[in-house]
């Protein structure tokens, strides 16, 4: 049962993370004949700190004893370094030739371009630690995402696809079938009644942008469309009619009062679940962990799927984004850093085990065998919301390039969203003002 | 009196200590500076100097190549950098005074005889300088949220709509200017109240006996008095607002649409969001030379004329 959909799987997740290369229809693939899971790595010794955040060093930490008992000669300290200030610290430790860093760094795929080619030397090359060993045992696209230049930087964590967490209550009592929907213009619709039903709004962003994150919707939107905000030569693919679509989008659900603001981010972002304010979390795999945690109490109450296609017939599934684990490239322990990091992703026991505690999906293949992800959710509602997940996984999904220019440019694309959000600005307009401002800052061209 | 002429008698003694001077008693003075001297050199200097050289860097993370006034020529053109220091123009022209003139106040009412609690009142006007900048700024974010914030919440009992404080861009400058001024109008009250008890109380005896007024002693001997004060507040907090950072980086992290965005914000964004440090370099250069030119004006005209 588990050999088609991980063969299944692998395809798509090639075309998921850009191994050019690699086939959408190429029967068995790399994959055919997985490495032999789990660490392998000699008797490394040391004490090693690791940074992440909230969630993922939560469930870290957790790991820890296990490690200890089969690594007695490292000690391991989790740290919770929180995002995003994570990304601010290793820049800082980064720009400061590796001063002060983390051995290990959980780093997300939106950063990670950033730190390789920015920061030559910063992240250590894991090959000669073995690494390459355990290239099948994730998608292949995904061990693209973490390689340059034959060089490989990060064992690959994450792969999160996008997802629609729905209120099922909420929905139920307005007398919408959420299944049903099809196209966003259907969830406009949908969002309408709901809201003179029970005066509950449909969703909401952080129209200030008080936040880095606040552009969730119009990405996952993007690349529900196979676009982005560059395209994979590196060029500002802002002023595209994919782009307009996809704020043109935004704009209509706020004229209709269906977004309620988030300023203030995450924190406001949880409140809102806790007290119902608003019925759609159109977050990825992930979020659902975050969902059963925050407000236990709504028990049965939700429901996932994954999103609405933008046009009618359009694509319902997209990798948004992945995490991985990196060593530092000036970390005096890199070998027992690299150790911690093998046992945390290649071994399926503990990705199960981190799933099972926070929903957080794995890139590793072997773990989708466990029937962790094929049990029903108590939380949401009976439903198997990890095959959900899987089913998107299986589906082709657009390749994105965050590029080395992510962060100034998400900067610019929430300003935009802000001005549209807060003064009904025209979505063509501020994205070609977009464009034109990153291509001002960065040097790079803009598509039209 | 006597007093006095005794210690006049006094200077012999002096001087025989100065006698017993030695070479080594030269060096002893530079010694006791020298850690002060290294660390100022280490952490202050070396910063600055290293900081100048980057600018004429282009630089991408750890890669750099040597542009000589490239980024200095990117800077004039940039809109975003036209924005911060228009921003920052605006909280200059508008909260600097307000802060100083309710400092002003609050100091002259903080020293008046008839005011009981003294000391009391005195701290808690100044307390809020001792709050960490982050923590007062979270505090203010918190206050202010537009849905679940105290302030809207007791507008609201009063019958006023919610403010849309940190989601509109006037209220968001509004909300920082406020925030600013409750840190620090205590702090600089402190300073101009230190003035005015070091103030000679014979000038405002003489004042009365001429019959000027409340007014009139306040115009003509407090404000001459305060004089130097002035100059040290304004300069002071003309510097701290060119370099503000803390509180709309907690509370608007420089949004709406860059309404509150600095040029504190903006040189940290373009080094540790974007990696680009000469960028930062040159903007922190820029900074520093208009905070030269405001300081040198405002010497020129508050400061003591020779």
């Amino acid at each position: 049962m588990a050999n088609l959909p991980r063969r299944r799987f692998l395809q798509l997740s090639a075309l998921a993370a850009g191994g050019a290369a690699l086939s959408a229809c190429g029967g068995e693939g790399p994959a055919a004949t997985p490495a032999a899971v789990g660490p392998t790595g000699a008797a490394a010794k040391g004490d090693i700190t690791v940074w992440s955040w909230q969630g993922p060093a939560a469930m870290m930490k957790a790991l820890v004893p296990d490690f200890h008992k089969a690594f007695p000669g490292i000690r391991v300290d989790v740290q919770d370094i929180g995002n995003p200030a994570i990304w601010d610290k290793i820049t800082a430790g980064m720009a400061a030739g590796g001063q002060g860093l983390g051995d290990v760094l959980h780093i997300g795929v939106d950063y990670l371009p950033a730190y390789i080619e920015k920061f030559p030397g910063g992240l250590a090359d894991l090959r000669p630690f073995g690494a390459d060993r355990h290239r099948d045992s994730f998608a292949p696209g995904m061990w693209e995402t973490v390689s340059r230049e034959g060089k490989v930087y990060a064992l690959p964590w994450e792969a999160n696809s996008a997802g629609f967490y729905y209120r099922a209550d909420l929905f139920e009592k307005a007398g919408v079938d959420v299944e049903a929907l099809r196209t966003w213009d259907e969830v406009i619709e949908a969002g309408i009644k709901l809201k003179e039903k029970t005066g509950v709004q449909l969703l909401g962003i952080d129209k200030p942008a008080s936040q880095a994150d606040s552009a969730n919707l119009f990405q996952m939107l993007l690349q529900l469309q196979d676009s982005f905000y560059f395209d994979m030569q590196g060029n500002i693919t802002l002023d595209t009619p994919q782009a307009v679509t996809a704020l043109t989008i935004i704009k209509r659900l706020n004229d209709a009062g269906l977004v309620a603001d988030m300023a203030g981010g995450w924190n406001t972002m949880i409140t809102s679940i806790k007290s119902g304010s608003v019925a759609v979390q159109s977050m990825p795999t992930w979020f659902g962990g975050i969902i059963e945690e925050s407000a236990p109490d709504q028990k049965g109450k939700w429901k996932v799927r994954l999103p609405p296609a933008v046009t009618e017939g359009g694509k319902v599934a997209a990798t948004v984004n992945s995490t991985h684990l990196a060593v530092a490239g000036t970390s005096k322990v890199r070998e027992a850093a690299f150790a911690f990091a093998e046992f945390v992703l290649t071994r399926p026991e503990s990705q199960v085990a981190i799933y099972k505690g926070k929903g957080i999906a794995p890139a590793l293949m072997s773990a989708y065998d466990d029937p962790a992800f094929h049990e029903p959710s108590a939380f949401f509602g009976g439903q198997k919301k990890g095959e959900v997940f899987l089913e998107a996984l299986k589906q082709p999904s657009y390749v994105t390039n965050y590029s080395a220019d992510y962060p100034r440019a998400l900067k610019i694309v929430t300003d935009a969203q802000s001005r549209v959000l807060l003064k009904g600005a025209d979505p063509a307009t501020v994205l070609k003002e977009a464009a034109d401002l990153i291509a001002q800052q960065t040097g790079r061209k803009v598509l039209r | 009196m006597t007093v006095l002429t005794q210690r006049a008698g006094a200077p012999p003694a002096k001087r025989a200590l100065t006698r017993r001077g030695r070479p080594a008693g030269t060096i002893a003075p530079y010694l006791f500076v020298a850690p002060a001297l290294l660390l100022f050199a280490a952490f202050k200097l070396y910063p600055i100097a290293w900081s100048f050289w980057l600018s004429l860097f282009r630089t991408d993370g750890a890669l750099q190549t040597f542009a000589g006034a490239a980024n200095y020529r990117r800077l004039v053109a940039d809109p975003l950098f036209w924005t911060a220091l228009g921003n920052t123009g605006i909280i200059l022209l508008v909260q600097v005074p307000l802060m100083l003139a309710l400092a002003m106040g609050l100091a002259v009412a903080l020293n008046s005889p008839l005011l009981r609690f003294k000391g009391f009142i005195r701290l808690g006007f100044f307390m809020p300088m001792v709050t960490g900048l982050v923590a007062y700024g979270l505090l203010f974010a918190i206050l202010l949220n537009p849905q679940s914030g105290l302030v809207n919440w007791a507008l609201g009992l009063a019958g006023v709509d919610p403010v849309p404080w940190l989601t509109d861009g006037l209220w968001a400058k509004i909300a920082v200017g406020l925030a600013l001024t409750w840190h620090y109008t205590g702090y600089n009250a402190v300073i101009y109240l230190a003035r005015l008890q070091a103030l000679p109380k014979d000038h405002y005896d003489a004042a009365a006996v001429d019959g000027a007024g409340a007014w009139h002693r306040f115009r003509h001997v407090t404000l001459p008095g305060l004089r130097p004060v002035m100059l040290l507040t304004l300069v002071m907090s003309t510097i701290g607002t060119l370099q503000l950072f803390d509180e709309p980086y907690v509370m608007t992290g420089g949004g709406p649409d860059n309404n509150t965005m600095t040029l504190g914000l903006y040189l940290y964004a373009n080094g540790f969001r974007y990696f680009d440090f000469g960028y930062a370099s040159a903007i922190a250069y820029a900074l520093a030379v208009i905070i030269g030119i405001l300081g040198v004006v405002q010497f020129k005209f508050l400061g003591d004329k020779p």
